[in-house]
């Protein structure tokens, strides 16, 4: 039965898909999309306990963990929420564009080989593009130009990774076999090195950030919603899977904990100085992200295994509460009555770990890799830092923007204290042991950064700082791209050059040259 | 010895001959129909050679009149050639069901120009087929000058003046690397007195004659091949041609030469030490394959930037020789290399096709003005952008599947630095693609002079998909394609 659903969970969204090129049928399948990921929830639901379960056809391998089934069931409810809600007449190439995204989004957290992977992968990234920068505005134009340029990149290096690692492990491409014999393997490092690199650009750690608030500013709050919950969890699957908790690598582990430790602050310290609600809730993304990596490197320091299983869960939290708040800006933009500002605000330092949220919860979770020395502390500063964050988004969203509101379905602006109850209070069905959280000692240790967030939130608006520009270090990528485009006429003049006849003629006769050197240089030897 | 069965190696040469001599016999409209009506039979005939060569597991031989090499000369095809030669046997059909529209000749009449495109095209089928079942390099060599001179009056076909310098130039630049390997093959053929592939592959040794003649035959096939920095004709030349030719150029005629280049060196050469020069040929192509790219990227029409991106692809068959060479991981490198031929071929010949869809609906190929052009031909924007899902190397996709073994060769082999030119000509691919796609699925809205003709977008579609097919070939194809290569050291394998 699992395995029907495990591949219903890509087979399904793809008869979608497959309709959609069916002129008479589109407009229902676009309508009816909303039921594409109920497999995968199921799938989801299903695999939570129990041993992993995998299916294997066309050559193409599907393998559904605990991990991955956590973080499969929440993005799919939350792809069939916001789909559900959509508006339906929207044209054919936003709804290829949604479903080719959705699939890779479920995708990821079942692929079972590194093709399936990387292919599922190149799904969530690319085509999204279709969902945000098909426009006339120079803006989105911009931030589709950017998020494409990264997801390339991203491409280009995972596929590096993904070689090496199937050149260390002849006896196949399962990811279990690749990462079996991945402590063994010559290419460790180089592997580990262009791992993160490349689910790093989709986390945004530093500095590969910059792309992160502009999509989310350029996309409309649907897209911006689904983005950052289920397909940023792209990159937090592929550490999971790609990482060897098995082994303890002290070195590796400890520089992905720092990089994550300082995006996570990074995050903090730009976002506070944003006044765009969109950019804020960017940079908390980036910062989260930053939390979740220091996890993983120091789980992968310690040879933590069940580190994975902790940050899925982490990200799962993170998943729904990031979509919800995206969602509450469209749906809080005109009217903002005081019950909804206090749903908004436990969501919003859910983020913090406000206690009795799910946040909470994922902070527990995070408890086994932030135990002791310097870690604790700067998990403990990181809420803190959090809990400014969100508070300062909480001012972003009093002073709401009436645009948000159009951008938002109606559906979905009604729907929204549904789904703001669920991101709150959902993890608590998944958590290994909720119980704990309700203790005196957790209440309390989840309380005080909270408070201390909040309460020097104002101050640091007296101070003033000024607004860092939306994408920051983007602007240097930037510079450094235009000035590449900037050598292209001298390309141009030398194709110009080498196509004229005595060039040409010449190229020959060196090429006869040195092909006749490099013979000879073996037969002198 | 010829075995059962090697008398379809003459026929697989011969039909298209035969085709040829019908059409001049008969003229006019006949020779579309001709073309068309044997095309089926060459593809039959294709498959059945495979089929033969997969069967027995060992390349299957005609000697042509009995007489055994070096006194006669032998026809062979093993399991790359048998892949070629179906390659071929789809792409040229397609593209003549593709041109029927342009060349057909007019009710009572006879068109020069349409004769001569039916003509043409079935020349250059028969003399691929001979390139890739020559087994004598003399013979090769005519073969060769048979395809370069099939393929030129293609490109000056329309008889504007800019197409006929350029099929001039591709005439005049082929005609260079044909003196330059004719010259090898008369060294070799004086050092060694027998040209048959595998008898020279037994006795070859590594003397100054021997590199001499190498250097200068594989100048002569990289000329005609237009690897960088010898690109010379090809821009103006694909550019210029019409779609269904450019298709045929592009997606097969340049991967003649090339295939010719594959024979000498793992053919003839293979006991000798041949690391120094493959890696020359590497840096060849891992020049071409960047430099092309960002030339495509420059290109303000869209066939000139196709055309480009064929120099950059070039590019990429000639990491096949550091790669395939090298002892550890050299079968990944011939299965990723062979697998960029076809997936190149599949989707440039698609590519090439939706261009000239593209052209004749809106009366130009200007990619600025592009906008909105997908809504007015989805079918044509589609093949584009799977087509170049492959060049750029993204799954599921022949293209993919390429750099896949490339790159894992790479690691296997340790030679790191063809993962450069691999992943960077990739994201350049990506950029181009971008520049295509981009602004047709954007807003805006475009003129379209003329509805496309949904056969011509099939076509083109229909090669497309086999691009993207390749991505689930099964590991037994890549055993075919070994089948008959000798190995370093003189084995077979």
């Amino acid at each position: 039965m699992i395995q029907i659903l495990l591949v219903a969970t890509l087979a399904w969204p793809l008869a979608f898909l497959a309709a959609c090129f069916v002129r008479p049928w589109r407009p229902r399948a676009l309508a009816w999309q909303f039921l594409a990921p109920a497999p995968g929830l199921a799938a989801g639901l299903m695999g939570l306990s129990g041993p992993p379960v995998s299916v294997s056809a066309l050559g193409f391998v599907l393998r559904l963990d605990a991990p991955g089934a956590l973080l499969l069931a929440f993005a799919a409810l939350l792809w069939i929420v916001v789909s559900a809600t959509l508006w339906r007449d929207k044209d054919a190439r936003f709804g290829v564009c949604w479903l080719l995204t959705m699939i890779g989004s479920l995708g990821v957290f079942v692929a079972g080989d590194l093709v399936s992977f990387y292919l599922l992968y190149a799904l969530v990234s690319l085509p999204a593009y279709g969902l945000f920068a098909f426009s006339d505005d120079p803006e989105k134009q911009r931030a589709g130009a950017v998020y494409l340029a990264f997801a390339l990149a991203g491409e280009a290096v995972l596929l590096a990774a993904f070689a090496l690692l199937a050149a260390g492990a002849p006896q196949g491409v399962g990811i279990a076999e690749v990462m079996a014999a991945l402590p063994a393997s010559p290419w460790r490092g180089a592997v580990l090195v262009l791992v993160v690199a490349g689910f790093g650009m989709k986390m945004g750690l530093v500095p590969f950030n910059g792309w992160m608030p502009l999509n989310y500013r350029a996309a409309p709050i649907p897209v911006a919603a689904v983005l950052s919950g289920a397909g940023v969890k792209a990159g937090v699957i592929g550490l999971l899977r790609f990482l060897p908790f098995e082994a303890p690598l002290a070195e590796a582990g400890g520089a992905l904990a720092i990089l994550g430790f300082v995006t996570a602050f990074y995050g903090v310290v730009v976002g506070l100085t944003q006044r765009d609600a969109k950019n804020v809730l960017a940079y908390s993304s980036i910062s989260q992200m930053g939390v979740i990596s220091a996890a993983l490197g120091l789980g992968l320091a310690a040879g933590q295994v069940s580190a994975a299983g902790d940050m899925a869960f982490y990200a799962a939290n993170h998943l729904l509460v990031k979509a919800a708040l995206f969602v509450a800006l469209g749906a809080l933009a005109v009217r903002r009555p005081v019950w909804a500002l206090a749903l908004a605000g436990a969501l919003a330092l859910s983020l913090a770990g406000l206690p009795l949220t799910g946040g909470a919860l994922a902070k527990l979770a995070s408890k086994a890799q932030f135990d002791a020395g310097w870690a604790k502390v700067l998990a403990t500063l990181s809420s803190i830092g959090s809990a400014m964050l969100m508070t300062h988004f909480l001012t972003r969203l009093v002073s709401g923007e009436a645009e948000a509101a159009s951008e938002t379905p109606v559906p979905l602006a009604r729907v929204w204290p549904a789904l703001a109850l669920g991101a709150l209070f959902l993890p608590w069905a998944f958590a290994v042991d909720p119980g704990k959280a309700l203790t005196l000692d957790a209440l309390w240790d989840g309380f005080w950064p909270v408070a201390i967030g909040v309460a020097l939130a104002p101050v640091w608006r007296r101070l003033s700082v000024p607004q860092i520009p939306t994408g920051d270090s983007i602007v240097f990528f930037e510079r450094g791209f235009a000035r590449l485009v900037r050598l292209g006429p001298a390309f141009e003049r030398a194709d110009v050059g080498l196509r004229q006849w005595p060039a040409a003629g010449v190229s020959l006769l060196v090429i006869v040259l040195a092909l006749l050197a490099a013979g000879l240089g073996d037969f002198v030897r | 010895m010829t075995a059962p069965g090697g008398e379809l190696l003459v026929f697989a040469v011969l039909t298209p001959v035969l085709g040829i001599l019908l059409s001049f016999a008969r003229g006019g409209r006949a020779a579309e129909a001709i073309t068309l009506a044997l095309a089926p039979v060459g593809l039959v005939l294709a498959g059945f050679v495979a089929w033969l060569v997969a069967w027995s597991g060992a390349p299957l031989v005609y000697e042509i009149g009995g007489l055994a090499p070096p006194l006669g000369i032998a026809l062979r095809a093993d399991g790359a050639s048998a892949t070629m030669m179906v390659v071929t046997a789809l792409i040229v059909p397609a593209a003549a069901f593709y041109a029927r529209e342009k060349f057909a000749t007019p009710q009572g009449g006879e068109s020069r120009s349409a004769l001569t495109f039916w003509i043409m095209l079935q020349a250059i089928w028969a003399a691929l087929n001979l390139v890739f079942l020559g087994s004598d390099l003399f013979n090769l060599y005519v073969a060769l000058e048979l395809l370069t001179f099939a393929a030129v009056p293609l490109v000056c076909i329309d008889g504007r003046p800019e197409t006929l310098a350029a099929a001039l130039r591709y005439l005049l630049f082929a005609l260079f690397g044909s003196i330059s390997y004719l010259l090898g093959v008369a060294l070799l053929y004086g050092g060694y007195g027998t040209l048959d592939i595998v008898l020279l592959g037994q006795k070859i040794e590594g003397t100054p004659l021997v590199w001499t003649a190498a250097a200068l035959m594989t100048a002569g096939l990289l000329a005609k091949t237009a690897l960088f920095p010898l690109h010379i004709w090809l821009p103006p030349a694909h550019a210029n041609a019409p779609a269904a030719a450019s298709a045929v150029l592009s997606g097969l005629v340049v991967k003649g030469s090339f295939f010719l280049a594959l024979r000498l060196w793992f053919y003839v050469l293979p006991g000798l030490p041949i690391a120094a020069p493959a890696a020359l040929l590497g840096a060849l192509g891992g020049c071409a394959a960047l430099f092309g790219s960002i030339l495509a990227l420059r290109q303000a029409r869209l066939k000139l930037l196709v055309a480009y991106s064929t120099v950059a692809q070039i590019g990429y068959l000639f990491l096949m020789f550091p790669l395939a060479a090298a002892p550890a991981g050299g079968a990944l490198g011939w299965s990723g290399g062979f697998m960029q031929v076809l997936a190149h071929a599949f989707a440039k010949a698609a590519m090439f096709l939706s261009a000239g869809v593209l052209a004749e609906a809106l009366g130009h190929d200007r990619i600025a003005q592009f906008g909105g052009a997908a809504r007015a031909l989805p079918l044509t924007f589609l093949t584009l952008g799977l087509g170049g899902l492959s060049l750029m190397g993204l799954p599921p996709s022949g293209g993919f599947e390429a750099k896949w073994f490339l790159l894992r060769a790479c690691a296997a082999s340790g030679q790191w630095i063809w993962a450069v030119p691999i992943l960077g000509g990739g994201l350049l691919a990506g950029g181009y693609v971008f520049r295509i796609l981009a602004p047709a699925l954007g807003d805006g809205e475009v003129k379209v002079k003329a509805s496309p003709r949904r056969s011509q977008e099939l076509v083109a579609l229909g090669l497309v998909v086999i691009a993207l097919a390749l991505a689930f070939a099964p590991e037994n194809f890549f055993e075919f394609i070994r089948i008959g290569r000798p190995l370093a050291g003189g084995g077979a394998s």
